[in-house]
């Protein structure tokens, strides 16, 4: 008999607590970004940029023994530079960000010269996917992480993983709830703003920081099939439903907590990997939408 | 005594980077004035427009916003009909400027939205989809949107452009109203010379990277076209530039 199947649901859930509410902030907070990426047909950038974050987080593992030697992580050495999880994530955590921030960036600014959005993020994607299989291949240690990373395994979640995505998914869904009528405004009519005496640019920039901040921390806690399913599925599952952007951030989010809780279920019922399944759930809320649209 | 200007530009070039796309340009709007600014595809009128609207700056001389508030009504394309929002979001958002934070839009702004749409012609439709209006009633919403932030100029952007001569007249019986009612002054962008020359007062003329003004009546006249585009090396297409 599986060990699992001799755990009640009560102790799994008390068990894997930090994982389950890590994912719960994610299905709440995530597709609300989702959205903005969605109506701002931006979507692509929900899948091309946890894949940049992976990449820097695997590329840490590569270049670790190296930093260790030469720039230091706080006074750890080598083995409890991988076992420190407080110091470790802090570390990847950098990696992702800068690698997420990087690509962000350089597809903003490629973006300015025109050409096909679409071509430039699915190209971003495929090397960002290469770089993290090769970086893979490069480092000498982390492989178990990284394999748990890339299969959506999140249910090593730790209170540190958990605070820090508390953290930062508050401080963005705070930021796109405060500013959400101005980034309304700003990516429906972005001249009708500049008029009204908006500020574009900085609304802009809020929302670069925010998409940023919650797929690099967001990838490094639950992996990218997690992000991928999250920031994407839910803003198009609910966009059927929705007659207002009110009405459409709410259900997107309620989307989102759906999914969570029905990838929850069928991952404890069937034993499926937590982030796979959260994911799949998260397609499975589409059918509806569509069935609408036929209708 | 003279009536202080709306819009003054003064011997303003407008263009992007360093190159000037129109240069020379002097304009005066005054409260109750109706102008339309026309010329052949590719002129310059989009650069002109947007320099009016301080979206760039000018490469050189002067323009000054006397106007309390201007009313902006884009190209009804440049909206996604992905959005999900309502014709009285749409509205709405006229008075975001007002709005900081979470604070929710003020019952007077909101009661002024409706009496915006009424305005237009189009309070039944305020919780309908934005994207599920007809053409000229997308048209009509965004006029109330500028209407919203009591504006004493308003400036268009090809207003009646891909919608039907019913939808046409009913825009510009619209525009003539709130000009002659409100002496809301009004500059439209158009490529539509008959339209033009029926409804606005005064026309700049933008070809060659020149701005020229005068009456509508006598630089839109049909054999005055011939002139005006043959200098351009153009020829008319019809009564649609």
């Amino acid at each position: 008999m599986d060990e699992l199947e001799v755990i009640s649901w009560g102790e799994r859930l008390s068990l894997f607590r930090f994982a389950l509410l890590a994912a719960l902030l994610a299905g709440a907070v995530c597709p609300l970004l989702g959205v903005f990426l969605h109506v701002r047909r931006t979507s692509f950038y929900g899948i091309a940029l946890p894949q940049f974050a992976t990449a820097g987080v695997v590329f840490g593992f590569v270049i670790l023994p190296w930093w260790l030697e030469n720039i230091g992580l706080g006074a750890l050495d080598f083995a409890g530079a991988m076992h420190d999880s407080h110091a470790a994530m802090n570390y990847h955590l950098a990696w992702s960000n800068v690698f997420t921030f990087g690509g962000l960036l350089a597809l903003l600014a490629l973006g300015r010269r025109g050409g096909s959005e679409v071509g430039r993020v699915a190209a971003s994607f495929a090397i960002a996917a290469a770089a993290t299989l090769l970086f893979g291949r490069m480092s000498p240690v982390g492989k178990g992480f990284v394999d748990e990373l890339l299969s959506g395994e999140l249910l090593g979640v730790g209170v540190h993983e958990c605070e820090t995505l508390a953290v930062v998914f508050g401080l963005a869904a705070g930021a796109l709830l405060l500013f959400q009528r101005d980034l309304l405004l700003v990516s429906y009519d972005r001249e009708s703003a500049l008029v009204l005496g908006k500020r574009v640019f900085a609304l802009e920039a809020v929302l670069t920081v925010v998409t940023g901040l919650v797929i690099s921390v967001g990838t490094m806690v639950l992996g990218p099939i997690v992000l991928f399913g999250l920031i994407v599925l839910p803003a198009i599952g609910a966009r059927a439903w929705a007659r207002s952007m009110r009405s459409y951030l709410r259900l997107a989010s309620a989307f989102g907590v759906g999914a969570v809780l029905l990838g929850v279920a069928a991952s404890f019922e069937f034993d499926l990997p937590l982030g796979a399944a959260i994911t799949g759930a998260a397609a499975l809320l589409l059918a509806p939408g569509g069935l609408l649209r036929r209708g | 005594m003279s009536v202080p200007a709306l819009l003054l530009v003064q011997n303003a070039a407008f263009g992007y980077g360093r190159r000037a796309v129109v240069s020379g340009v002097n304009l005066r709007v005054e409260p109750g004035q109706f102008l339309g600014l026309v010329g052949p595809n590719g002129a310059g009128k989009t650069t002109l427009f947007r320099g009016l609207l301080g979206l760039i700056p000018p490469l050189e001389g002067r323009v000054e916003r006397g106007a309390r508030a201007i009313g902006y009504v884009p190209q009804r394309e440049s909206l996604d009909a992905l959005y999900p929002v309502t014709v009285e979001e749409v509205v709405q958002m006229g008075a975001y400027a007002k709005l900081r934070g979470l604070r929710r839009l003020p019952r007077d702004e909101r009661e002024r939205a409706v009496v915006c749409l009424e305005r237009v012609g189009l309070a039944e439709r305020r919780a309908a989809p934005f994207s599920t209006l007809s053409g000229g009633q997308r048209q009509r919403v965004l006029i109330a949107r500028a209407l919203m932030v009591e504006p004493e100029l308003l400036l268009l952007d090809e207003p009646t452009t891909g919608v039907d001569r019913g939808a046409q007249a009913h825009i510009l019986q619209l525009l003539s109203e709130l000009n002659a009612t409100q002496r809301l002054a009004v500059l439209l962008v158009s490529h539509q010379i008959s339209m033009v020359r029926q409804t606005v007062q005064r026309v700049l003329w933008v070809a060659e990277g020149r701005v020229t003004e005068g009456l509508a009546a006598q630089m839109l006249a049909p054999e005055n076209l011939d002139r005006l585009y043959s200098a351009t090396g153009r020829a008319p297409l019809g009564e649609d530039a």
